[in-house]
């Protein structure tokens, strides 16, 4: 079930938005569940993944979204001969 | 057979069992289908009527099936391929996108997903241009397939 409209979409707000639009520096946040509202369009995130924080870029296709999306948490299965490698 | 759309409807069949032919109508819209034109449930294709193919081929034409459906299903799936979520993450690798598990099988995810990003099933291509395993270099997918994804 979708979340009631009447509460607008979850977001988190993020400290020195301006000037990261400005100045292009990456925001480095572990808001996973913020929702990417149309002011983060250009912005340069870093997101948690529980380990290390990826970089994505926000695009306006994006919007919507939530930003946890575009970091995945899980890494593929690669068979490893040895244990010590 | 009756030829409506691009789709035949076999004679013999009730006009019920016959519009879930179409790509996108299922029993439920089917039967709703039959009430708003006033077509009884037990009519057969064979006995319907000049004006009531009419309206039927009107009313469908309206409607968002076969190949329209299908080419907005593939859009919404490149949409989420294009932006790399996680969903159209999921999509290429053929896996399940809901969050089912994976230990075993998730042979319905194996079928579909993905499918949609390689192309058009072969059954319904005529031009055997289309048939490479890969796509071409220049195609707009061929990005998608030689990337490495983790």
């Amino acid at each position: 079930m979708p979340r009631s409209a009447w509460k607008g979409p979850f977001f988190v707000a993020i400290p020195g938005l301006k000037q990261a639009l400005t100045q292009n520096i990456p925001v480095r946040t572990n808001a996973r569940a913020c929702t990417v509202i149309p002011s983060f369009v250009g912005l340069k995130f870093q997101i948690h993944n529980g380990k290390d924080y990826v970089p994505i870029t926000v695009t306006d296709e994006m919007v919507g979204h939530k930003l946890g999306e575009f970091a995945p948490t899980r890494k593929r299965f690669s068979y490893r001969q040895t244990k010590n490698k | 057979m009756l030829h409506l759309l691009g789709v035949n409807l076999p004679d013999q069949k009730l006009v019920q069992y016959a519009l879930p032919f179409f790509y996108g109508i299922g029993q439920k819209t089917s039967v709703k289908i039959l009430a708003s034109l006033s077509i009884h449930k037990t009519a057969k294709v064979a006995e319907l009527s000049e004006s009531q193919i009419n309206q039927l081929s009107t009313l469908l034409s309206d409607m968002k099936i076969e190949s329209d459906l299908r080419k907005q299903i593939r859009a919404n799936i490149l949409h989420h391929r294009s932006i790399g979520s996680y969903v159209g993450r999921r999509h290429a690798m053929g896996l399940p996108v809901r969050g089912q598990k994976t230990k075993n099988n998730a042979l319905t995810a194996r079928r579909l997903n993905g499918r949609w990003l390689r192309g058009e099933k072969r059954e319904y291509s005529t031009d055997n241009s289309n048939r490479l395993a890969y796509p071409k270099p220049d195609s707009p997918f061929a990005a998608l397939f030689n990337r490495k994804w983790f």
